[in-house]
């Protein structure tokens, strides 16, 4: 998918850069809103949306060689599935609902085979729930892939790159 | 020791707590207490069998996992003859970590701290200036010096389990009963398993609670996790389909199932929850005529299960695309305790290794979808243990004994017969009970009542000499 990336970074006053990094800060805006249909406007009929389980390995090694597993493994009907869980009134995890910030930064877009965007981006998610417990923070970097469509930028395929082997969060019932 | 819990009823300290729980009533203070916790470290877990890794995770010579019990770190390799070890993982020198990685591949281990190396199964290669530092084996005798060994180690159903107690009973008998059951989830092909992870993930929680949960908690299914019927990802939780289960305990561990519709045989009970002919085939060949007998009419499906103290295993067949596909999946989890009140969970996907490709890869999807860090059904369960958790902690909580009693009169008799039409060994109910989390209850008093297994110190490089 992302043969034909280019060699740098499209410069920040192209075009392209200014409308994907607009598309992360809104893309944020509606999962820190908790309106995850418009969220899910946005993948693509065929998103492929991933996160592989960090393995902590000897620097000689490559980390992915040892890689067995995701956190998540996303296709449409799935995360679709996760968005109506959210809507039934039994999804007690979220109700209350976490106070969630996703903050995005360090976005750097190349131009990808045709007319796809490949986008880079560092994406820390604060969570807080109840008044109990301690908030949590996930780290994590995104390479995106972006197709432009008649109604705007699409989102066909995210694969994050979670900064922790052990996650110190409760649970992911929230979207990267 | 035996004092030293008083929080819950002096002088008697943990006989009172244990005499409680084996009335089905539940100190809550159990759940959030850095003494009680104490106690399980050194008696409970110092004695259990406790699950370490599957073979399938070191599948190559060389390979190794690293993984813990309690506190205490452990190499899990496949030495370069195919041998599997089990072994400390601090130098025998100075008590560095001598494997810092997770998983890899390595004929040899160096401690980053002086450089003393160890082959993949556990002997001493090598120490830097053996003849000009110790006056060589005048000074050290390195001849048969190791890493220390894991002092019992057993493996089922290419399932690696230690204990750290040399006095360990028989891991076989211990297991009894139980392994009729094991089958169902690691015992599947012929083959052998695969394992896929483990997800791992902290909670605010108590390590006990997941434990008894996936061990007989059925009643907490159509409640907890309703939003996944409603959202029509699994047709099962259903409240009368949970109440026609049979919740069983045999051995060590216990379990929930689920009824099969009337009239199901084992081919067709297996069709029902999603299993391919062919997997049904490799399931037919590997399980026991008594085995297969369980699916049979009246066909009861396992689903959750506990082997104490604290692996489980799940069995869910979900559907995974919207063709409404269901596909079944298998997870193996540990409840891993970090504190009193933090818990380090390690979850495991589970498929037979010949499994269609095809298969492997819904049952994959089915598994993450439903179970695991990102799971619909887990991410409920983990709100309710964090919440318990965080509400034993406090000063009331040590006066409530919580009812623990489900399927008993108050007299102490079960308030239905046990279940005679079940095809599986020990003991069966069918409907709602807390039969099971009471046994699982009854193995912790048994341990945390006795003391720790003595210690038996082991000096390194001297040889015969005592110590």
């Amino acid at each position: 998918m992302s043969s034909g990336r280019s060699a740098a970074p499209l410069p920040y006053t192209d075009e392209r850069h200014q409308m994907a990094a607009q598309f992360l800060t809104e893309e944020a805006h509606l999962l820190d809103t908790s309106d995850f249909e418009a969220w899910l406007e946005l993948m693509d009929p065929q998103i492929r949306y991933r996160m592989p389980v960090r393995v902590t390995a000897v620097k000689a090694a490559d980390e992915t060689d040892v890689q067995t597993m995701h956190h998540f493994d996303e296709d449409w009907y799935s995360l679709r599935k996760r968005v109506q869980r959210f809507h039934t009134d039994y999804a007690w995890t979220e109700d209350p609902q976490s106070r969630i910030r996703h903050h995005v930064s360090n976005v750097r877009t190349f131009q990808g085979a045709g007319d796809e965007l490949i986008v880079e981006s560092a994406v820390l998610l604060y969570r807080s729930r109840g008044d109990r417990t301690a908030p949590s923070l996930l780290s994590a970097g995104r390479t995106d892939v972006l197709i432009p469509t008649e109604v705007g930028l699409r989102l066909r395929q995210r694969d994050i790159e979670i900064d922790e082997s052990v996650l110190r969060t409760q649970n992911l019932a929230i979207f990267l | 020791m035996d004092n030293a819990v008083d929080g819950f009823a002096e002088p008697n300290g943990i006989a009172d707590i244990t005499g409680a729980v084996r009335q089905g009533l539940i100190p809550a203070f159990l759940y959030n207490d850095a003494e009680v916790h104490e106690l399980e470290r050194t008696r409970l877990f110092g004695r259990s069998w406790n699950f370490l890794a599957h073979e399938s995770e070191i599948a190559q010579p060389d390979d190794y996992v690293v993984r813990n019990i309690g506190d205490d770190s452990f190499l899990v390799t496949r030495d370069s003859d195919g041998q599997i070890h089990v072994m400390f993982n601090m130098c025998v020198h100075r008590g560095m970590q001598v494997c810092r990685a997770e998983r890899g591949s390595a004929r040899t281990f160096r401690c980053p701290y002086h450089a003393w190396t160890y082959r993949n199964d556990g002997r001493l290669a090598g120490l830097p200036f053996h003849a000009d530092a110790y006056g060589g084996e005048a000074g050290f005798v390195k001849e048969g010096q190791a890493l220390l060994a894991a002092p019992s180690v057993a493996i089922r159903n290419g399932m690696i389990f230690a204990s750290l107690d040399p006095d360990a009973p028989d891991f076989e008998t211990w297991l009894g009963d139980y392994a009729f059951y094991l089958d169902f989830y690691t015992g599947q092909s012929e083959a052998g398993m695969e394992f896929r992870g483990p997800q791992r993930w902290r909670v605010e929680a108590n390590w006990k609670i997941g434990a008894e949960n996936f061990m007989g908690d059925s009643y907490h299914t159509p409640h907890t996790h309703a939003s996944v019927v409603d959202i029509e990802l699994f047709g099962e939780p259903k409240p009368y389909k949970r109440k026609e289960g049979v919740l069983w305990h045999a051995g060590p561990g216990g379990g929930t199932t689920y009824k099969l519709p009337p009239g199901s045989d084992f081919r067709s009970g297996l069709a029902y929850v999603g299993y391919p002919d062919e997997m049904i085939d490799r399931m037919a060949a590997a399980l026991s005529p008594a085995q297969r007998a369980l699916v049979d009419e009246p066909g009861f499906m396992p689903s959750a299960s506990t082997l104490f103290p604290n692996l489980s295993f799940v069995h869910n067949w979900p559907q995974t695309d919207a063709e409404g596909r269901i596909t079944p999946f298998i997870s193996v989890r540990l409840w891993q305790p970090v504190g009193p009140g933090e818990t380090e969970v390690y979850s495991w996907f589970c498929v037979a290794a010949d499994a269609p490709d095809d298969y492997k890869a819904a049952s994959y999807k089915a598994y993450l979808m439903c179970f695991g860090s990102s799971g619909m059904f887990e991410q409920d369960d983990v709100e309710n243990w964090v919440s318990i958790t965080t509400m034993a902690r406090g000063s009331m909580a040590r006066n409530l004994l919580l009812n623990n009693r489900m399927g008993l009169t108050l007299d102490g008799d079960p308030i239905v017969s046990q279940f005679d039409g079940f095809g599986g060994p020990g003991t069966a109910y069918q409907g709602f009970g807390e039969h099971n989390q009471r046994h699982w209850f009854s193995m912790w008093a048994d341990l945390v009542s006795r003391p720790a297994p003595a210690r038996q110190p082991m000096a390194f490089g001297m040889g015969e000499r005592p110590a």
